[in-house]
């Protein structure tokens, strides 16, 4: 199977016509998706339809040759839709071109990973277009998710937010994939006019991989409240929220607060690691990873390694051991590891560990190295250590009002986030 | 407080001076000021992904930037924790989407650390080849959809774009006759590589390299020679050398800024030792000076696989036991950190083994480029226009599936 349509959107044919005017041009004019004015004109003047030939092709002649792409595109096959608007695929040729705005498209490509923060902007930019409107799944994460639709934040497969109409397969799908999809999506819109939908391909596999189970959007058995409940968080997502200003009686962000750090120069430079680790007590070096300085403590190690000449910050790692039983029980506990680069030929890292016990926090390296500001919000977000003295710790992954982190070994991969997944 | 301190005090104080403070609220400024707020983003085509920044205006000039990221967070890393050793290097090809190969050989590299498997010279040599053109691949892309970005989406500025993506088609062209898809490879194993060069291979590759070699000039007159585009670029965005440091910022945006660092040279990996590349650094840190950096890395890059092509040693290319099946692979336990210099900076990997399942990390952290030059925005951004905006964005160069993961 190349390209699969699955034809539920499409209106149920009647068994006769009902209207004497349909009978003559074919269509049933009540399973219409839409109404044009130019139409009703048409059918009101006698003799005109005949005149001048079907309206219903065309419209459908122009609507199929100019189908207007709205890109909605997150991440690889984005890069492939791009190469098939580019210089050897060329969708120009058919009509098609790319534009950046929902209000003036008539065909959604959703390329790649829908993720339940990015879910409700999709369902707002999907209503903002107008009908007639079609939308295309391209790669296997917007048909279902992909290996990552079991994964907490990610959307099992885009049809349980709106229908879809063509699906196109692959990881990515190739430029030349993308236009057959798009052919594809042309016969659906001619065959559509004349009564004659393409028939749905009927693929029960593709409903039953969804997990945690949503209905997909063409679904009789997808629950109709769960479609407000999209909508509604939708239309929420995509007002205005200028969420930077800080609420009345909260307090006001400590600038002046950070401690001071010298700015080495080359003569200032204080040879190794270890000769840093002795002046502040740590003795002990673990053959497996890095020595193991105290929460308190390596605020300092951190602004004298800068002095040293360890200018580049490179990595804020946290991890969350989980408590063991068994021959070596040990506790519940945190590990938050920090590497700084000496820049220029023969590169040298220094690395170090700090352990906590559950609850514990860390002091913030943003007063000595501004990029930690990012690293340690991450870190906050998916292990859930805080950091003493962060300006700024707020999450920054994954949406404001999730619970719980991700990454702690406690923490269910698929944990359900509706209305989306 | 003592005389030392007081000292550093003044120091940081000068050397800090002018950076604009990312955390500070809206309500400290000019209350009288007439300003606007603009949501820019999560789905904008500038935004090379999704990504999203509220710009506080006066006027036309961004007085104020709040990045917002997390809208392609895939949640790789718990995924890794699930998955076992061998089945890891085509989930992380998502992640640089733009330079998957890169991807995959920091990760195989990581295991090869923490496992002690020695690779195969041949290998190296062939890692360093598919790099090489990787970051050819990559660093068009870059630069297509930059002026994509200065010029508008169907104005002039597509010109080069399309000039970019069909001489990145000629790459992508070779790494699938060599493994078989566009992107997304694959290629890379614990202990070596899967795919061996296919005869007539060389001959191909340098046909293509002689191709673009051929047309950089073009390239040239139509973006860093061009005087309309430095009209655009020069001085816009201006990052100076010790914030990017502090920062965490690599690859080209750092060698934009004057800092002469770069992993291939200064703490060499696979073939690297022999194969040294000349750094190229600019002192500009500006827009134009990060497209410079990357244009002349083209260049360079052409002339590192042809070396890599000549000296190319015989011999197998895996020095570990074939995959026979999905748990063969196994850590006791352990902590290892690797970074390379992919076309974005140094993409690292910190790997702790061991834990119940000796068959999988117990966690898995991706070290991305692309998340440290986003940094930068707050810090960038304030002070220049929102056309500017989007070409300060385009000239670092972020992929958002890096970013988020």
């Amino acid at each position: 199977m190349a390209v699969s349509d699955i034809g539920r959107r499409l209106p149920v044919v009647a068994d006769g016509p009902t209207d004497a005017r349909a009978a003559r041009s074919g269509v049933d004019e009540s399973d219409l998706g839409y109404e044009h004015p130019l139409y009703k004109t048409m059918l009101a003047v006698p003799g005109l339809s005949v005149a001048t030939g079907s309206l219903d092709q065309l419209l459908e002649w122009g609507m199929r040759n100019s189908l207007w792409v709205f890109p909605m595109a997150t991440s690889c096959c984005g890069i492939e839709l791009m190469a098939a608007a580019a210089s050897r695929v060329d969708l120009d040729r058919m009509g098609t071109i790319v534009r950046a705005t929902p209000r003036q498209s008539d065909v959604m490509v959703i390329a790649g990973t829908i993720t339940v923060k990015m879910a409700p902007r999709v369902k707002a930019l999907w209503d903002q277009m107008p009908e007639p409107k079609w939308a295309i799944a391209m790669g296997s994460c917007a048909i279902s998710g992909d290996f990552y639709r079991n994964l907490y934040s990610v959307v099992p497969g885009i049809d349980t937010i709106i229908p879809v109409d063509v699906y196109i397969p692959g990881c990515p799908p190739n430029p030349e994939a993308l236009m057959h999809g798009l052919l594809r999506l042309q016969e659906k819109i001619k065959a559509r006019r004349h009564g004659k939908p393409v028939a749905a391909e009927p693929n029960p596999t593709l409903l039953d991989i969804t997990r945690p189970s949503i209905g997909r959007f063409v679904d009789p058995s997808r629950d109709p409240a769960l479609n407000e409940q999209q909508i509604t968080s939708a239309l929420e997502a995509s007002s205005l929220d200028g969420s930077d200003e800080p609420k009345d009686g909260e307090a006001e962000p400590t600038i002046a607060e950070y401690e001071p750090v010298s700015i080495p120069g080359a003569q200032e430079r204080a040879p190794e690691l270890e000769a840093i680790l002795a002046e502040l007590g740590v003795t002990e070096l673990p053959k497996d990873g890095a020595p193991i300085v105290a929460a308190d403590r390596h605020y300092e190690l951190a602004r004298r390694l800068r002095a040293a000449g360890y200018r580049q910050l490179v990595y804020v790692v946290a991890t969350h051991f989980a408590a063991k039983a068994g021959k070596a029980p040990s506790p519940e506990r945190f590990e938050v590891a920090y590497a700084l680069r000496t820049v220029g030929k023969g590169s040298r890292l220094a690395a170090w560990r700090v352990q906590l016990e559950p609850g514990q926090s860390v002091t913030s390296l943003v007063g000595v190295f501004a990029g930690a500001d990012w690293q340690e919000r991450e870190q906050f977000d998916l292990v859930g250590v805080r950091f003493d003295g962060h300006p700024d710790l707020r999450r920054i992954m994954l949406p404001e009002t999730w619970e719980g982190h991700p990454l702690r070994k406690d923490f269910p991969a698929d944990k359900a986030c509706p209305p989306w997944r | 407080m003592s005389e030392d301190a007081s000292e550093e005090k003044v120091e940081l104080q000068s050397a800090r001076r002018g950076r604009v403070d990312p955390h500070l609220s809206i309500k400290h400024y000019d209350p009288e000021a007439d300003m606007m707020l603009l949501h820019f983003g999560p789905q904008h085509p500038s935004t090379h992904g999704v990504f999203r920044m509220d710009l506080h205006l006066d006027g036309e000039v961004v007085i104020k930037a709040t990045p917002y990221l997390g809208f392609l967070h895939r949640a790789v890393e718990k995924l890794c924790e699930k998955l076992t050793y061998v089945q890891q290097t085509p989930i992380v090809d998502k992640n640089d989407y733009v330079a998957p190969m890169t991807n995959e050989q920091a990760l195989n590299m990581a295991f090869e650390k923490i496992m002690n498997v020695e690779v195969p010279r041949r290998a190296k040599w062939l890692r360093v080849l598919l790099a090489e053109l990787q970051r050819i691949a990559s660093h068009l892309v870059a630069l297509g959809t930059f002026t994509l970005d200065l010029g508008g989406a169907l104005g002039g500025g597509s010109t080069l774009f399309l000039h970019c993506f069909r001489e990145r088609e000629m790459v992508l062209d070779l790494f699938e006759e060599l493994t078989g898809a566009r992107f997304h490879y694959n290629t890379h194993t614990i202990g070596g590589n899967r795919h061996d060069l296919p005869p007539g291979f060389d001959k191909k590759v340098r046909a293509v390299l002689d191709e673009i070699e051929l047309r950089i000039p073009d390239y040239a007159r139509m973006s860093v020679d061009n005087a309309i585009f430095r009209a655009r670029t020069e001085g816009v965005g201006i990052l100076d050398g010790e914030l990017a440091l502090e920062l965490g910022i690599t690859g080209p945006n750092l060698r934009g800024s004057g800092v002469d660092h770069d992993l291939r040279r200064d703490a060499p990996y696979a073939a690297y030792d022999e194969l040294v590349p000349k750094v190229i650094v600019e002192r500009g840190g500006d827009c134009w000076a990060r497209t410079k950096v990357r244009f002349d890395e083209v260049a360079e890059s052409i002339r590192l696989c042809r070396l890599a092509l000549d000296g190319m040693p015989e011999g197998p290319i895996n020095g570990y036991k074939a995959v026979r099946q999905p748990t063969q692979a196994k850590v006791a336990g352990g902590q290892v950190y690797v970074g390379i210099e992919t076309p974005r900076g140094e993409l690292g990997t910190f790997l702790i083994g061991g834990g119940d399942t000796p068959t999988a990390p117990y966690r898995l952290k991706i070290r991305s480029p692309s998340l440290h030059a986003l940094s930068a925005i707050p810090y960038i951004l304030p002070g220049f226009t929102v056309s500017d905006a989007v070409a300060i964005l385009g000239s670092l160069d972020p992929i958002m599936g890096e970013v988020d993961r």
